[in-house]
């Protein structure tokens, strides 16, 4: 259950401090997403440069160990932002996928508040058979996990799709 | 203790089998004697008051397949000789019908009114009439134990009562079926579809000539309503199980989840007093991808975290473990004639 989290950070300016930056964050099984060097803007009056991060952790626990270890480091966090749950939910969908219409399953997934469809890979063994495809769907914090089945079932059971969905959903 | 055999197929023959071959390990290790005074199939009763000899039982049902054949033996009922017969265990092995839970669920009912123990391995009378069946054997003040009824040799009803009877267990998980573990073993590894490995299934005898049972889950979902309601006091019977079998996956399914480290199994589930059997996506690495014809069950116990236990599902001989296991149970607890 990934947390995506945004981190500002003042790094000193001197060579290997966004490495020493880095290092904990995977360390602590976070990854990261982005990094945005803002060395052109105004140096600030500390001679320090804001870096802006954003990264997936884990979970609570590993953010902490993080940001604990940043500090430790003389790394200054001057910001932490808003934090937006991430959660994935992988399924498979067997049967006709592409002739009922894909882009119409996607959209109504899609439709739904704080869901996304983000990838989606696709088997056809041959025109006549069933196909098959497995899809990771984003769900922002506080979006009701089993909303989002229903709605996928609903639209399976009008479709003739059968759904493999993970353990933990 | 005076023990009758009801139902003589596999599993009874299975008993027979261990018991000849455990008898002294038995009176050394508990001090029990298992006097097997009746055996009973579709043809009749053979019965001896001192004992039967089961070497010659298991030769008549062997080779006539009928053991009224055995010398002495009578047309007699399963009920006649429940009611009729001096025992003290009753072992109901009579196949499983998830219809209508006879003739084995009347068998059991029969054993409590004649104030005698019941252990069975038998599901659908449990999957069916669950806490009829435990009510009247408290009434009667008997013991009644079913620990071959899920996951043949694979403990799991009397671990989570006895030995984590200290845990609430707030949710289960497992592979109940081996048929349906054996075909999708088998479809991931070889990249054959669904139908090939059925009939490859069903000519090894693995699979049932009607395999509706297995993979259309109905198997697994009985025997989760058993856990449902021995392990986590769920008032379920089979109707409340959402139960969808696994005909529908394909060859490239599997391999669509391979390459992102899944595996898909039949996967029976208890949660927040929602049963389900469905197949689902299983991480590669998880405790519950456990190949071939094995069975698998985790716990969530709320003091122990996850507990999984892994075993052989079904076999003649293999499910005797369960099966002795409650004899003894039941020998520890109440001795002879109480």
């Amino acid at each position: 259950m990934d947390m995506r989290v945004s981190v500002d950070l003042e790094l000193k300016d001197t060579p290997g401090q966004l490495l020493l930056a880095l290092e904990p964050i995977s360390r602590y099984g976070g990854n990261v997403i982005s990094i945005i060097h803002l060395r052109e803007e105004e140096k600030l009056r500390s001679g320090r440069v804001p870096v802006h991060f954003t990264i997936d952790v884990p979970d609570e626990a590993s953010l902490e160990r993080i940001i604990n270890e940043l500090e430790e480091q003389g790394v200054r966090v001057t910001k932490l932002g808003e934090v937006t749950k991430k959660e994935r939910i992988t399924l498979l969908m067997i049967g006709h996928v592409v002739d009922t219409d894909l882009r119409d399953t996607i959209d109504r997934i899609n439709e739904l508040e704080g869901v996304m469809v983000s990838d989606l890979s696709l088997a056809m063994p041959h025109p006549d058979k069933e196909s098959s495809a497995i899809v990771d769907i984003e769900v922002s914090q506080g979006v009701d996990r089993r909303r989002v089945m229903e709605r996928i079932y609903s639209i399976a059971k009008e479709k003739n799709l059968e759904i493999v969905r993970s353990l933990e959903v | 203790m005076r023990v009758q055999i009801i139902g003589f197929g596999v599993i009874g023959q299975g008993l027979a089998e261990v018991l000849l071959r455990k008898r002294e390990e038995l009176k050394q290790r508990y001090s029990l004697e298992v006097k097997v005074v009746s055996i009973t199939d579709i043809s009749g009763t053979a019965y001896a008051e001192e004992g039967l000899d089961l070497e010659k039982a298991l030769s008549v049902a062997r080779q006539t397949r009928a053991i009224v054949n055995y010398p002495g033996a009578k047309e007699m009922t399963g009920i006649e000789a429940i009611e009729e017969i001096d025992a003290d265990l009753v072992i109901e092995a009579t196949p499983s019908n998830i219809k209508t839970g006879e003739p084995g669920l009347s068998h059991m009912l029969a054993g409590f009114k004649a104030g005698k123990h019941v252990v069975t391995s038998n599901k659908g009378p449990l999957a069916l009439k669950y806490k009829e069946l435990v009510t009247e054997a408290a009434r009667n003040n008997v013991e009644f134990r079913f620990e071959a009824s899920v996951g043949g040799a694979m403990p799991v009803i009397n671990l989570a009562r006895e030995t984590l009877s200290g845990d609430k267990i707030t949710a289960i998980e497992g592979i109940l079926n081996g048929t349906t573990n054996y075909i999708l073993s088998r479809m991931t590894r070889e990249g054959l579809s669904f139908e090939q490995v059925l009939k490859e299934a069903q000519e090894l005898g693995y699979a049932e000539t009607d395999p509706t049972y297995d993979i259309e889950g109905i198997d697994t979902a009985s025997k989760l309503v058993i856990l449902a309601n021995a392990i986590m006091g769920i008032d379920a019977t089979f109707s409340d199980v959402k139960t969808r079998g696994i005909t529908r996956i394909t060859p490239e399914a599997i391999r669509l989840a391979k390459e992102r480290g899944y595996v898909i199994k039949l996967i029976g589930e208890v949660r927040n007093n929602h049963l389900e059997v469905s197949p689902r996506l299983i991480p590669e690495t998880h405790p519950l991808n456990v190949d071939g014809a094995l069975n698998v069950a985790m716990l969530h116990c709320d003091v122990a975290g996850e507990i999984t236990v892994v075993g052989k599902g079904a076999g003649a001989i293999e499910t005797q473990s369960a099966i002795l296991s409650d004899i003894i149970a039941i020998w520890k607890k109440r001795g002879a004639g109480q």
